[in-house]
């Protein structure tokens, strides 16, 4: 048995020299690093994920439409809106956030709404009473005139001035009035 | 001529409500309501009401001539015949006193005010409240 004996020690030995013993962890931590980009450790729901940008067709091909989300800059009803939306502020599109009060002066104007093909009136009543919000700054102003034309022109503070005289401006809702015919 | 009288005739099917306009209740919340509020009362201190002063106004010459003339309506978007029109319906519908005897605007008397622009706004308010009786006095 000693032929054995020998073959073993050679071996350990050959291992040994050719081999640290801080070797082994770090093959093993490269096998767990290297293979995480191949094999995932977790279940992933990658189909719930939005494409990366090499995903879609072209770039801005395949925009969303927020028409119909009253927290966005593209909700219908904001087609002429200049400010902060209620919706973001603790109000929403059509109620100003508790603490504050509407403006009883206001910019009124149409917006027209691609779900159901009609226009409507929408007032833009501002709320006030407390500082600026500071979220969701929108600022379409379609049929917005200059200051020069002063009538329909949306770039007043409607809060400033008013009876409850120089109180700060908040937010803005966009509640609708009438179907415009 | 024949050419002549076919022009003639889509002049004349232009003369009512052009395409695409308001009817008056509209063009009034696009064009007042921002400001004279809902029921035409504004807003005390700032915006003046309509309501007291409409009928009386729209029975004297110098009233009607200071309506058109008012900076928010000569100097709308609107055409005469809407202008015209929008002044009548808000006199039917916004007015506290009865408007019967009150001649309808036409857009020829409007076209004959609105060229000349009003600079003293308030004053011409003014006076015009304390010319006319039945109005009662109010701040502007």
């Amino acid at each position: 048995m000693r032929w054995l004996d020998s073959l073993a020690e050679s071996s350990t030995r050959a291992v040994a020299r050719h081999t640290s013993r801080r070797g082994f962890l770090g093959s093993l931590g490269a096998l767990l690093l290297g293979g995480a980009g191949v094999l995932p450790l977790l279940p992933v729901a990658r189909g719930a994920q939005p494409p990366g940008p090499g995903a879609g067709a072209s770039p801005g091909a395949a925009k969303p439409d927020n028409s119909q989300d009253p927290t966005s800059c593209e909700y219908w009803r904001h087609c002429a809106i200049d400010g902060y939306l209620c919706g973001c502020c603790g109000g929403s599109q059509n109620t100003c956030p508790p603490g504050t009060e509407q403006s009883a002066v206001t910019w009124v104007g149409t917006c027209h709404n691609p779900a159901d093909g009609r226009d409507y009136v929408v007032s833009y009543n501002d709320c006030c009473g407390k500082s600026t919000c500071g979220r969701c700054l929108c600022n379409r102003n379609e049929r917005d005139t200059p200051l020069y034309a002063p009538f329909e022109s949306n770039d007043y503070n409607w809060c400033s001035g008013s009876s409850k005289a120089n109180i700060p401006y908040h937010c803005s809702t966009a509640r609708i009035v009438a179907v415009a015919k | 001529m024949l050419r002549g009288l076919l022009v003639l005739v889509v002049l004349w099917s232009c003369g009512g409500r052009v395409a695409g306009a308001y009817e008056p209740r509209i063009n009034y919340m696009l064009q007042c309501m921002g400001c004279h509020t809902p029921d035409g009362s504004g807003e005390p201190g700032r915006v003046p009401s309509v309501k007291e002063t409409l009928v009386p106004f729209a029975g004297s010459p110098d009233g009607r001539r200071f309506l058109v003339q008012v900076p928010g309506a000569a100097q709308s978007t609107l055409s005469d015949a809407e202008l015209a029109e929008l002044l009548n319906w808000m006199i039917q519908n916004l007015s506290l006193t009865r408007s019967a005897g009150v001649p309808p605007f036409t857009a020829k008397e409007v076209a004959s005010y609105r060229r000349t622009p009003l600079v003293a706004v308030q004053a011409t308010r003014a006076t015009l409240i304390r010319q006319l009786s039945g109005v009662s006095s109010q701040k502007p």
